[in-house]
């Protein structure tokens, strides 16, 4: 029987029409959801941190003001600075950031190709207690010739953007840090000691403009090729309770005290990204609420033209539900291929931009599909509820006209 | 439902009449299940009205209509739905048939509701009102006379308590009248249910209690 009745009502069904809305609504559907996937892909970019060093850490050194150095004032802080801050009621944990007093000479030496990268360097350490615990392989034996070592990222981009794309050399994801060894020469400052060590990368930061190296190494070098010098501290490291804090702000204003801010453009950065994807998941939604309205009307005109066929169906018995139940069956299908098509053409766009974004910022942990989906399926709900209310509406609508 | 009884009943659109003289509006009427009722009406004097209201499509009147002393004008959809489906059958004058359907799948829709009668009941029924070569043939490719024949077996393939015929015979010629009084006859002593026919003039033979003029 049911059968029958869509044999009845399938008559003046315009499959122009509900190709255009399907079409209109897909389109629509397949914005919102690649703007949504897309922020999601994109944003850790700017805000993910560093892979162990946390937020909540800030790397704090002084001004350096010209008229600071005429005046004599030290770049270096003093014990008094350092109690000073354990005073402050934002702070949780202060570490000095030892720097290597002996001359440092690193080479990056790819074992695929052999090519020479060298540079003087200086080496810095914290107290491991900032580094990230979980990092077991950064501990040092005095003695051994291999030392754990944290370089900047910028490092991993110079060398891939400017050394191996001038070199056709081949390019460094994260992944592949650990399979590089640095081969790092240490002499004294009068020279008369040199030493050479290997240095294994176990580790990129963002946050760091220098090579880390663990505490325990910086304390036995420094003693070994630089025995005697006291190291001066420049830059402190500082864990806050809570980073948005005021009292940091002004604390570090005072004190004419800089931090370092480079998270200062990404989050610009950030909010650009979020405003562009905004504006393109408005339009999105904007063409998605007019080809659902292209569907009611549709249907509507569907339903306006069987009206006395609708009306002798509820006459001789038939209940709103039934009458109105192959209409919802066929908004309820179109709207499951929408949304099924849409999700797949999302997956089959973002490998477009993924794997640059691999490229770009390989510690990238790239989302999954699962905002999509999610957002998807709630738009669906929605859409699909608006939808069937409005129809079973129209049905009643037409028994009132003139019960 | 046992009766329906009509109170000081009346088409919105007879209210500035006065000059209203009707065995049923303004009227206070009963009918009562298992009776056979007549009711003659001129042209114009809202017989289709009337069964309208009491089918429950249209409530522009005044007065009451009760089944069975309920006010039906309080009625939600999913009342009036069972009651078409279980308590009253109307052959429509106009008929309501679907003409894209062929004559037995418009059986099939409105049997397939309350599955009440068999397919061999059916088919015994279009042989006897001499239709049954017409049984797969598109509605609209059949005469009013046939269609007719068609629209009342429809009403015949549900249960209930009265069935209304509206103009049941204006096209059909005499031999299938009488075949048609007949099974009506049979259908309400099997089911127990009342008969209200209307009619302009011609009227099937039937042992009616009371005839009504509207």
């Amino acid at each position: 029987m049911n059968k029958l009745i869509w044999k009845l009502l399938r008559q003046h069904i315009s499959v122009g029409q509900l190709t255009g809305f399907f079409f209109a609504n897909l389109f629509g559907m397949m914005i919102v959801l690649l703007s949504i996937q897309f922020y999601k892909d994109v944003v850790p970019v700017f805000t993910e941190g560093d892979s162990f060093m946390k937020a909540d850490y800030m790397i704090v050194s002084k001004k350096i003001s010209t008229i600071g150095s005429f005046a004599g004032n030290t770049t270096t802080f003093l014990n008094e600075d350092i109690a000073d801050f354990h005073h402050q009621s934002f702070t949780k944990k202060v570490g000095k950031f030892t720097s290597s007093q002996f001359k440092v000479s690193a080479g990056l030496m790819t074992k695929s190709v052999g090519e020479q990268l060298n540079t003087d360097m200086f080496f810095e350490s914290v107290p491991d207690e900032f580094v990230d615990n979980s990092l077991k392989k950064w501990n040092y034996t005095p003695g051994s010739t291999s030392i754990p070592i944290i370089i900047p990222r910028t490092y991993l981009s110079l060398y891939n953007f400017g050394f191996a794309q001038a070199r056709n050399m081949p390019k460094i994801s994260e992944g592949m840090v650990g399979l590089i060894q640095m081969n790092i020469v240490i002499r004294s400052n009068d020279n008369s000691k040199v030493s050479h060590f290997t240095g294994n990368i176990i580790g990129t930061s963002n946050r760091l403009n220098t090579i880390l190296v663990p505490q325990k190494f910086m304390d036995w070098a420094n003693n070994t090729f630089a025995p005697g010098v006291k190291p001066e501290t420049s830059r402190l490291i500082v864990e806050v309770h809570n980073p948005g804090d005021g009292n940091i702000a002004k604390y570090f204003q005072q004190k004419n005290y800089d931090t370092e801010s480079n998270n200062l453009d990404a989050g610009k950065t950030a909010y650009f990204l979020r405003l562009m994807v905004g504006i393109v998941m408005t339009v999105g939604l904007l063409i998605s609420v007019l080809s659902f309205y292209i569907l009611m009307l549709s249907i509507f005109l569907l339903l306006q033209k069987n009206t006395t066929k609708l009306e002798t169906l509820l006459l001789i018995g038939f209940s709103p539900n039934k009458v109105a139940r192959p209409y919802q069956m066929l908004t309820l299908t179109l709207n499951v291929f929408v949304l099924v098509i849409s999700i797949g053409l999302v997956a089959w766009l973002r490998t477009y931009y993924t794997s640059t974004i691999e490229l770009l910022f390989p510690q990238l942990h790239v989302a999954t599909l699962f905002p999509t989906i999610v957002c998807g399926l709630i738009l669906f709900i929605i859409v699909s509820i608006i939808n069937l209310v409005a129809i079973r509406r129209k049905v009643n609508g037409i028994w009132m006209h003139r019960a | 439902m046992k009766s329906i009884h009509l109170q000081h009943t009346l088409p919105n659109v007879f209210t500035e009449r006065t000059d209203i003289r009707s065995d049923i509006w303004l009227q206070d009427v009963t009918f009562e299940k298992g009776d056979f009722y007549l009711i003659e009406a001129a042209s114009g004097t809202g017989k289709s009205s009337l069964c309208s209201f009491i089918y429950g499509y249209r409530n522009d009147y005044q007065g009451s209509i009760l089944f069975d002393e309920d006010n039906t004008r309080n009625y939600k959809i999913s009342h009036w739905i069972d009651v078409r489906k279980h308590a009253l059958s109307i052959l429509f004058q106009e008929l309501r048939i679907f003409p894209e359907l062929t004559a037995l799948e418009n059986i099939h829709l409105k049997n397939g509701i309350t599955s009440f009668k068999t397919e061999k009941e059916i088919l015994s029924y279009f042989e006897m009102l001499g239709i049954e070569d017409k049984l797969h043939q598109k509605m609209r490719f059949l005469s009013f006379g046939q269609q007719q024949r068609v629209a009342f077996i429809r009403s015949l393939c549900q249960p209930f308590d009265f069935v209304f015929l509206d103009e049941p015979i204006s096209h059909l010629d005499d031999v299938n009248a009488e075949i048609m009084g007949r099974m009506i006859t049979e259908e309400a002593h099997r089911q127990g249910a009342g008969v209200i026919c209307t009619s302009i003039g011609k009227h099937i033979e039937l042992p009616y209690k009371k005839v009504f003029k509207l």
